[in-house]
């Protein structure tokens, strides 16, 4: 009986080992090949059967992508905007947070209920509105537009996973700072914020990861080469008719990495918060 | 009841306030660039306004006429219809079973999770790119692989053909968001009650039977509001079906979405689109509605 049992433990044991395996190359394969394709040199990358691995390390493709101009700027591009819609949606983000969970004015309900309903307002819809709208503005061809156009996506997403940490919080120690006296700027800033840091800073790498890898909006609100940001560039690489797929590739890997290195520092937030209050069943 | 005492009374309006006070910048923000365009895309989808002429005016329901009297619709509706409903079973399954998977406590199990989040934040465009580097009918090591076990012809892509293109941008959407069903039933399979399972053990109920009456009853919330929530983004989601098939070949691929950028920018019939995308907001919208009251996010 016992030895039975030892048996389907290991039975059990190997098939979760092979299903892990199949995992984690059904999920690795895509990134990995481009990792290595864009380090393959020219003859290589076009060689059938295809190999696996590069013979020949080369980082020409590398070479390449940066001395086009545009691909700098490309990427100076997306870091401001990233980096603009970042801080401004940690800014709105926490004082919304704190307003949405310490307090109990008539229409709290009515503002928590419009942020989750704008989060699932689809950039599709806003799409031809906002480009309206930015050009109306006189703004057509601006970093301001396309920031506008990325907060309508993040700022939702922020506030939701900030309320989340704020509402872990004890509110004794907010109750307890404004017995002492202290106003709610006070308390906002010197109890609640230090407090909350950590989720104030992986909400914020969130809406920087969104906001890079934004497209739709970007791609519609900018058309000037030296004003596009990263991905807007590259899809456009993929499609024109004449593809240079290992400058593409080597494009690829360093628009990937970043966020990907972001997400790892900030995953641990990442998932404290979204499973705290993603979606109760 | 006592009455309470004037001074806390104004204290309390005023804390009020203030609470409201740091609301302010979301309202003015969502006023402005959520709710007023939401809206004005209602006005547009009854003008024939044109991104290449100045003026516009009134048409009633003319774009909405125009929009059922398109044979074509019909199809790219029924693709959106199965663009979504297999995208959203896809990275449901797929995403309740690595979370079935990872639940159990194991060596590594942290860094394995966080490995198969990783697909949440690649770029849609990176995924596009290496797909359509690995389906090059030449080159693509997939195609290769394809064309060399006889599934399809020499020198040709899945990519390439009416039928499996959007087998294809089905597969890849599931690869791109399983992880978010992934971590959601991975959160609420913690939260089942450990002690109905020993009843079940107990009981002589075996691991199948335990899962079919116990675990999946206890999931059906979850997978209600998840299921919803992902066909709103699916439904409306334009980047990757754009960036890998471009909508074809021959409209295979051609969903709402693209059909709505089409109209936009193709043919700059502005009014025209705010229709098409009116069809999809109102569809969207029972299911916004559906979300917000069901997810219980908005209690306290």
């Amino acid at each position: 009986m016992e030895k039975s049992m030892k048996t389907t433990k290991i039975k059990t044991g190997i098939v979760v080992t092979i299903l892990i395996v199949f995992l984690v190359v059904i999920v690795g394969f895509p990134l990995a090949w481009m990792a290595l394709s864009s380090l393959k040199p020219g003859v290589e990358l076009f060689t059938i059967p295809p190999k696996i691995m590069p013979q020949n390390w080369s980082l020409e493709w590398y070479i390449q992508a940066f001395s086009n101009p545009n691909v700098i700027r490309y990427f100076l591009n997306s870091l401001l905007i990233a980096s603009v819609v970042m801080v401004v949606d940690m800014l709105i983000g926490t004082l919304t947070a704190y307003s949405l969970t310490r307090f109990h004015y008539k229409g709290r309900k009515l503002i928590l209920i419009s942020v989750l309903a704008a989060y699932c307002v689809p950039p599709i819809m806003l799409m031809l509105p906002l480009y309206k709208i930015v050009n109306a503005f006189g703004m057509p061809e601006s970093h301001i537009g396309v920031i506008i156009a990325h907060l309508t996506v993040t700022l939702p997403f922020s506030v939701w996973l900030l309320v989340s940490f704020f509402k872990k919080l004890p509110k004794e120690i907010n109750e307890a700072a404004v017995m002492d006296g202290a106003s709610e700027m006070q308390v906002f800033l010197k109890v609640e914020l230090p407090l909350c840091v950590s989720g104030v800073l992986s909400t914020g790498i969130m809406a920087f990861i969104m906001s890079w890898n934004e497209f739709l909006l970007s791609s519609v609100l900018i058309s000037k080469e030296s004003m596009k940001t990263l991905t807007v560039g590259l899809a456009n690489y993929i499609s024109s008719t004449h593809i240079d797929w290992g400058i593409i590739m080597a494009l690829g890997t360093i628009t990937t990495i970043p966020v990907v290195i972001l997400f790892a520092l900030v995953q641990k937030y990442f998932v404290e918060g979204m499973t705290a209050g993603a979606v109760k069943g | 009841m006592l009455r309470r005492p004037r001074l806390f009374n104004s204290y309390e309006r005023r804390h009020k306030l203030i609470g409201l006070a740091f609301a302010i910048p979301v309202i003015v923000f969502l006023l402005a660039f959520v709710l007023y365009p939401v809206l004005y895309n209602v006005w547009l989808s009854f003008t024939n306004a044109s991104l290449i002429k100045k003026t516009s005016s009134f048409v009633g329901i003319d774009n909405y006429i125009k929009i059922f009297s398109n044979k074509l619709f019909l199809k790219y509706f029924w693709n959106t219809i199965r663009w979504t409903f297999f995208s959203v079973l896809g990275q449901l399954v797929l995403g309740l079973s690595i979370a079935l998977l990872i639940a159990r406590p194991m060596k590594g199990g942290t860094a394995l999770r966080s490995f198969l989040l990783i697909p949440y934040v690649v770029p849609a465009v990176t995924l596009a790119l290496v797909s359509k580097w690995i389906m090059n009918s030449d080159y693509g090591i997939v195609s290769y692989w394809l064309q060399q076990a006889g599934l399809v012809e020499a020198r040709q892509s899945l990519l390439a053909m009416q039928g499996p293109a959007m087998w294809v941008v089905v597969i890849l959407n599931v690869w791109r968001s399983y992880p978010f069903p992934m971590l959601i039933y991975w959160a609420a399979l913690k939260s089942i009650d450990k002690q109905i399972y020993e009843a079940a053990t107990v009981d002589g109920a075996g691991k199948w039977k335990t899962f079919l009456h116990i675990t999946l009853p206890q999931l059906r919330n979850t997978t209600i509001v998840l299921a919803v929530l992902r066909i709103i983004w699916t439904a409306t989601y334009y980047d990757l079906i754009f960036m890998v098939t471009g909508g074809g070949p021959s409209g295979s691929t051609t969903h709402l979405p693209i059909l709505i950028y089409q109209a936009s920018f193709g043919s700059y019939q502005i009014g025209y689109a705010a229709a098409i995308s009116m069809i999809l907001g109102v569809l969207m919208f029972a299911c916004i509605i559906f979300y917000v009251t069901r997810s219980g996010l908005t209690e306290d």
